[in-house]
């Protein structure tokens, strides 16, 4: 594998008890890449993103890694134990030995350095996030992958959320895999969009892919114009109210 | 059973003849074990599990006594079968459900007594199955016990960061390189080994007891794993220190004394965190 690729996906496929989820999927990762998977429900998002973590290993294909690269996970659904005592800096301690600096870094740099102390059952569910997206970043890790993290997150939130994430790789120069089905918020930070329905029905920019027909007929005209529109807010190309015409298919 | 009127032998040269010393030991290897395997347990919402292999294991002493082998041998057969299966079959992304665990606890009680009945009356005695009885521990059992704690000790101590990790969140703990499946039947078949031995003094239901009722006061308290650990320990010991004091003075059968000064704490306990919580920090 090249030095200029952090991971490679080929042909890879997996099914459970008779059903395909994924089906001849394959793709590259590059350092520093904001990569967002995309895709409606049952799409197999979160089983790329187990697979691309190792956490699921009897799958067809190959997945090729470069050598020692280090990942960090956010998984989809974290159930956090409310019947065990636990505080935010012991749950950072979890598997590895951070250093106390390292663990101070980490909070702040997603902004939640005050809830060290707290105990992790009293946190709200967008303060555990960003605490687990801090975690995620312990050990300088190459690759972190974050399966919705805005999940039960409110607009804002999420808003600021995925600045930390741009910040975050800008700070860790690290590679980025999100999965991610609130469409439109995602799009602007991302360097490669993967629209997954079970296969991979189309990749590439942002742009590109919102105008792809597969993508058009899986999301539909709608989502296709909040992504043009969300783009073209943040990019300023437009007046705010101003609706950006050559975006519109309909 | 309760503190007889006339002690039976009480050699005072032979320290271990005294049955007193010996089912205070007997409580004490309880009390340390119990805490860090009845904290796990509670993380992982399996505190239920020991009640099931508890009840289960009525069905192993019943196979135990017709094989003609040592019953402690038929329980834990029949526990390991029981946690190999529940392994094969429970979904690990998810806890164990109540519900088969209730199925089988109550299948294995009943199995175990129509066994036990098909035995000569005298062969078993049911109650001390289910209740135990610490006073009549015997030097083979404190043995027997501290064995089976120093083994389970040193398996704590050895995985106690993966199973910690476990208990907080199996994805994260999978995700950084802790063997989930292994580690899961692991603690399945530490707490099989745990109730099987354990039972043969303590009774089915001052083991469960003991597991469960020290860990929540303590959990109450507690603001870190370890710290929890701690202060069941420390609960135990006040369970085992009220329920014997009581038991002697009282009367009181001896296991239920203890559970019951088990319960009492933990009610002090929430009482006071209540009363911590109310006031302004």
């Amino acid at each position: 594998m090249s030095d200029d690729l952090l991971l490679r996906a080929r042909d890879v496929s997996y099914g459970i008890g008779g059903r395909q989820i994924l089906d001849c999927v394959s793709f590259e990762l590059g350092p520093s890449q904001i990569t967002t998977i995309i895709g409606p429900n049952g799409a197999g998002k979160s089983t790329l993103a187990n697979i691309v973590t190792g956490l699921i290993s009897n799958f067809e294909g190959e997945i090729e890694r470069r050598p020692g690269m280090r990942i960090g996970f956010l998984p989809q659904k974290v159930y956090v134990n409310t019947l065990m005592p636990l505080t935010v800096e012991r749950l950072l301690r979890l598997t590895r030995n951070p250093g106390a600096g390292e663990i101070d870094h980490a909070l702040a740099q997603t902004e939640v350095g005050y809830l060290k102390q707290r105990q992790v059952r009293s946190l709200s569910e967008g303060e555990l996030k960003r605490v687990l997206l801090a975690r995620t970043t312990l050990g300088n890790p190459d690759l972190i992958v974050l399966d919705e993290p805005t999940s039960g997150v409110d607009v804002t939130g999420e808003i600021r959320m995925y600045e930390l994430i741009g910040e975050l790789r800008s700070q860790l120069q690290c590679a980025v895999l999100l999965v991610s089905h609130d469409l439109h918020l995602v799009m602007s930070q991302t360097d490669q969009v993967l629209c997954l329905n079970q296969h991979l029905c189309c990749s590439g920019l942002p742009e590109s892919v919102s105008k792809h027909p597969e993508y058009l007929a899986l999301f539909g005209q709608k989502a296709a114009d909040s992504i043009a529109i969300y783009t073209h807010h943040h990019d300023h190309l437009h007046d705010v109210s101003g609706e950006p015409a050559e975006h519109r298919h309909d | 059973m309760t503190f007889p009127e006339n002690p039976p032998s009480i050699g005072m040269t032979e320290w271990l003849d005294d049955f007193l010393l010996r089912s205070v030991l007997a409580g004490l290897i309880m009390v340390v074990i119990a805490a860090p395997m009845g904290c796990l347990m509670v993380w992982q919402r399996l505190a239920f599990l020991s009640d099931t292999l508890g009840h289960a294991a009525v069905f192993g002493v019943g196979i135990g006594l017709m094989l003609q082998v040592v019953p402690i041998f038929g329980v834990l057969a029949v526990a390991l079968l029981i946690v190999f299966s529940l392994s094969r079959v429970s979904n690990f992304n998810s806890a164990l459900s109540e519900t088969t665990l209730a199925i089988i606890s109550h299948t294995g009680l009943a199995g175990g007594i129509i066994l036990v009945g098909l035995l000569p009356a005298q062969a078993v005695n049911l109650e001390s199955i289910l209740f135990g009885d610490l006073l009549a521990t015997t030097a083979t059992d404190l043995l027997h016990m501290l064995v089976t704690t120093v083994v389970l000790l040193v398996l704590l101590v050895h995985h106690w960061r993966a199973f910690v990790a476990l208990s907080v969140s199996r994805e994260i703990a999978q995700a950084e390189g802790v063997e989930v499946r292994k580690l899961q039947f692991l603690m399945y078949a530490m707490i099989a080994l745990l109730v099987a031995v354990m039972m043969q003094v303590m009774g089915v239901l001052l083991i469960a007891a003991m597991l469960v009722i020290p860990t929540t006061s303590a959990r109450l308290l507690s603001r870190g794993p370890e710290q929890m650990v701690a202060l069941s320990a420390l609960y135990g010991l006040g369970a085992l220190a009220g329920g014997m004091t009581s038991s002697y003075h009282f009367d009181w059968q001896t296991g239920p004394a203890i559970v019951v000064s088990a319960s009492a704490l933990l009610l002090a306990t929430l009482a006071l965190s209540r009363v911590l919580r109310n006031q302004p920090r």
